[in-house]
């Protein structure tokens, strides 16, 4: 067996991965045979292909992604959300109202207007144009309640934890409901205000503290004592 | 700012709600200012510097003193001028380009409150009446915007104002000569503080951070010297004041721009 | 480039410059990445006297639209001096150096971002200089490129800088403002060092064909040692625990 190359490494822009003839994904470019990075992040470099886990970065639409938006404008038959990334989401009128419809401005705007937060769903996501938002399915929608806040998307494997872990930790301690989108916007919700103060500032700590190794220690401490 | 962000719905109907309880977003009680962190002498070329952080809203302001001409119709005082201005990597919807009506306003209320306090003697800025006098020129730049400029660009000018070094200039043939190594310290007559507040519904918040600030109906921002008078005030914001509301603001003014005040001197080495 | 008499010795006998520095020495450089709350990506770098800010926004939207590029997403540099960053003020309007300055940077680093997976967005780059103290653009960009790669902008590689150039006679490495003005040439150079492209290079001064080769290697040492430098300060905020989350 050849020797095997380390699996993962912490590598920057311009750094030289492997010369391997592997499929690219994520994160790399050619030159010549050279396998390089394009950002910083961890090399990963599996049986037949090679790419970089970004640990930086705008939140870039993957289809099937959940994501949290807000309305920021109705045109024609669509409404148009900011769903923290470089392009806007862009929700058809007929995703709400039905196949062949043709709803009025009035008509959108009472179900959906400027300023409304939503939970979405990444339908596709073509480079031409903005990538199309589907809240068709039954747990999406507008969401009428909570708190929205904003982490790194890099930071949202770390906000679910292994299986959950890290959100049912915070969930449990402060009563409150967490909604997360993939494009790193959360929603929380909670009837005690200190509940959510708590839920919110464990929301800050994961995003500027997510590279420490006792991270979870901390938050469980943060939680456990009275104030933030 | 042209173009703030959308004010989401859910954001407003929140802040009031916190407000209710007594409580805001950041656990602050309603009367409470951020933590403010002064640090002089961070541009050592400059005549005098500071770099003031209000919560996460960062200021770097410099002093540049050099020789002048005196206004025309004040030629036995030296002249004093505070720009401001919002860097476009302090905030995604800061723009370049000419200053804008928000960022104008910021300027001139932060050096209204500093001139009109009488802060600096001008009369010992002159180095031959009606001819050659010197300029105090502090310019703040904004590098981070969580809200409230106002008080944290005053802050931070004040701060470099008190540290700041005045060369000394003597004039020969009409000129006027530096003499090197012959600074002395700037002549300070008081302390000036700004201390912002906002209205959201009935509720006044002292120090509103960016998120409270897109949500105000009203603000204001009065400023009060070393004995405790009001030297300067602005109200802003599309809605008004009740007359109760301001008398309430010029107590908070005095009572926080003394604690403040207190933070500026010992960052500054405990002058006046 | 000033042609005055001047007062310091630029080179002593002993090869020593008026600051202390051997000829092939650059001042002392800390780079800290991660600065500013709100941009996206930013830097903070202390190259000798010179201190500069550097924020990054983007990808995003570009205003007006017709700015914007159907193919690719569009890279804008902005350089600017603070009023109290120079020996007299400033006034705040953007000089002609300082257009020149920005276009200039935005060419250096044009080849190493990769914005045709964004297109019609803009990447915007805001240099800030709060203290001016000679190599102020090869300081900015190295500072540019370090915000760069923390605002997760794909890049091919980065961007270091530095500037070599000739004073007392000699090729000395990293001009400071003194040797700047009273010296005989000034070399910024902006270098791609794992592609090993440069991407600036401007020249104030007059050099022999033989000087102009020996002045680049010159300053391609330094741009690798400002280099090790970035890499550190990247290391530090994103790789400093260990932890391989």
């Amino acid at each position: 067996m050849k020797r095997q190359e380390p699996k993962k490494r912490y590598v920057l822009p311009g750094d030289f991965i492997t010369t391997a003839p592997l499929r690219l994904q994520g994160n790399v470019v050619l030159n010549g045979k050279r396998i390089i990075s394009t950002t910083i992040g961890l090399s990963d470099i599996s049986d037949d292909s090679v790419r970089v886990i970004s640990l930086t970065g705008v939140y870039l639409p993957k289809i099937d992604d959940l994501v949290i938006g807000t309305i920021t404008s109705v045109f024609g038959s669509s409404w148009f959300a900011d769903i923290n990334s470089c392009y806007q989401g862009m929700l058809l009128g007929q995703d709400v109202f039905g196949r062949g419809s043709y709803p009025t401005m009035t008509e959108m705007k009472e179900r959906l207007d400027k300023g409304d937060i939503i939970f979405a769903k990444i339908a596709n996501s073509d480079r031409q144009r903005e990538p199309l938002i589907s809240i068709a399915d039954k747990n999406l929608g507008r969401i009428d309640s909570g708190e929205l806040t904003r982490i790194s998307p890099t930071r949202v494997p770390r906000l679910i934890g292994k299986r959950g872990s890290m959100i049912q930790m915070i969930e449990a301690s402060t009563n409150a409901t967490l909604t997360v989108g993939q494009n790193g916007l959360v929603v929380v919700s909670c009837e005690e205000t200190n509940g959510l103060l708590k839920a919110l500032a464990a929301i800050r700590m994961v995003d500027e503290q997510a590279h420490l190794v006792d991270l979870t220690d901390r938050v469980k401490k943060m939680l456990e004592s009275d104030g933030v | 700012m042209a173009n703030l962000s959308i004010i989401d719905k859910l954001k407003r109907s929140k802040i009031l709600d916190l407000l209710q309880e007594g409580k805001r977003i950041d656990d602050r009680a309603l009367d409470e200012p951020r933590p403010l962190v002064i640090d002089t002498g961070v541009i050592p070329h400059a005549n005098g510097s500071a770099r003031a952080r209000l919560g996460d809203t960062e200021i770097v302001a410099g002093i540049k003193v050099q020789p002048d001409r005196p206004f025309p119709d004040m030629g036995d005082k030296g002249i004093f001028m505070c720009t401001a201005e919002i860097l476009p990597l302090a905030h995604p919807s800061a723009e370049t380009g000419p200053p804008q009506p928000d960022v104008i306003e910021l300027a001139r209320v932060v050096d209204r409150g500093i001139r009109e306090s009488g802060m600096i003697d001008l009369s010992q800025f002159v180095l031959e009446k009606d001819k050659s006098v010197i300029g105090l020129f502090a310019d703040s730049v904004v590098t981070d915007h969580d809200g409230n400029l106002f008080d944290a660009c005053s802050y931070a000018a004040v701060a470099a104002i008190i540290t700041s070094k005045i060369p000394k200039w003597e004039m020969k043939d009409d000129i006027p000569v530096l003499i090197e190594n012959q600074e002395s310290d700037a002549p300070i007559t008081t302390i000036p503080i700004s201390v912002t507040m906002g209205r959201i519904g009935e509720f006044i918040i002292v120090d509103p951070n960016l998120d409270e600030w897109e949500c105000l109906d009203a603000r204001i921002t009065i400023t009060t010297n070393s004995d405790g008078n009001i030297v300067a005030l602005q109200k802003g914001g599309s809605d008004g004041f009740s007359l109760e509301q301001l008398v309430k603001c010029s107590e908070l003014s005095i009572s926080i721009g003394k604690k403040i005040r207190d933070v500026i001197k010992e960052a500054t080495g405990g002058s006046k | 480039m000033g042609g005055r008499e001047a007062n310091v010795v630029l080179l002593d006998e002993n090869g020593i410059r008026s600051d202390g520095r051997k000829v092939n020495e650059t001042r002392k450089v800390t780079i800290k990445a991660g600065v500013l709350k709100n941009a996206n990506g930013s830097a903070y770098i202390e190259f000798g006297g010179n201190k500069i800010l550097a924020g990054v926004f983007g990808p995003r939207d570009v205003h007006p639209k017709h700015m914007s590029n159907p193919d690719t997403g569009i890279l804008r540099v902005r350089y600017h001096m603070e009023p109290f960053s120079v020996g007299e003020r400033k006034k705040p309007a953007p000089s002609r150096r300082e257009i020149e300055i920005s276009k200039v940077i935005k060419e250096a680093l044009e080849p190493a971002v990769m914005l045709e997976k964004f297109p019609r967005t803009a990447v915007d780059v805001f240099l800030e200089v709060l203290q001016a103290d000679g190599g102020t653009r090869c300081a900015a960009l190295d500072a540019a490129s370090v915000a760069l790669a923390d605002a997760g902008i794909p890049m091919r590689d980065m961007v270091c800088a530095c500037a070599a150039g000739k004073a007392g006679d000699a090729l000395i490495l990293d001009v400071n403002n003194e040797e700047d003005q009273a010296g005989q040439a000034d070399m910024p150079i902006g270098y791609m060092p794992n592609l090993g492209k440069i991407t600036l290079l401007q020249l104030d001064g007059v050099l022999t064909p033989d000087e102009y080769k020996k002045c680049i290697e010159l300053g391609l040492e330094g741009c690798k040692q400002v280099y090790e430098i970035q890499k550190n300060a990247l290391h530090e905020k994103y790789f400093s625990s260990g932890d391989k989350n």
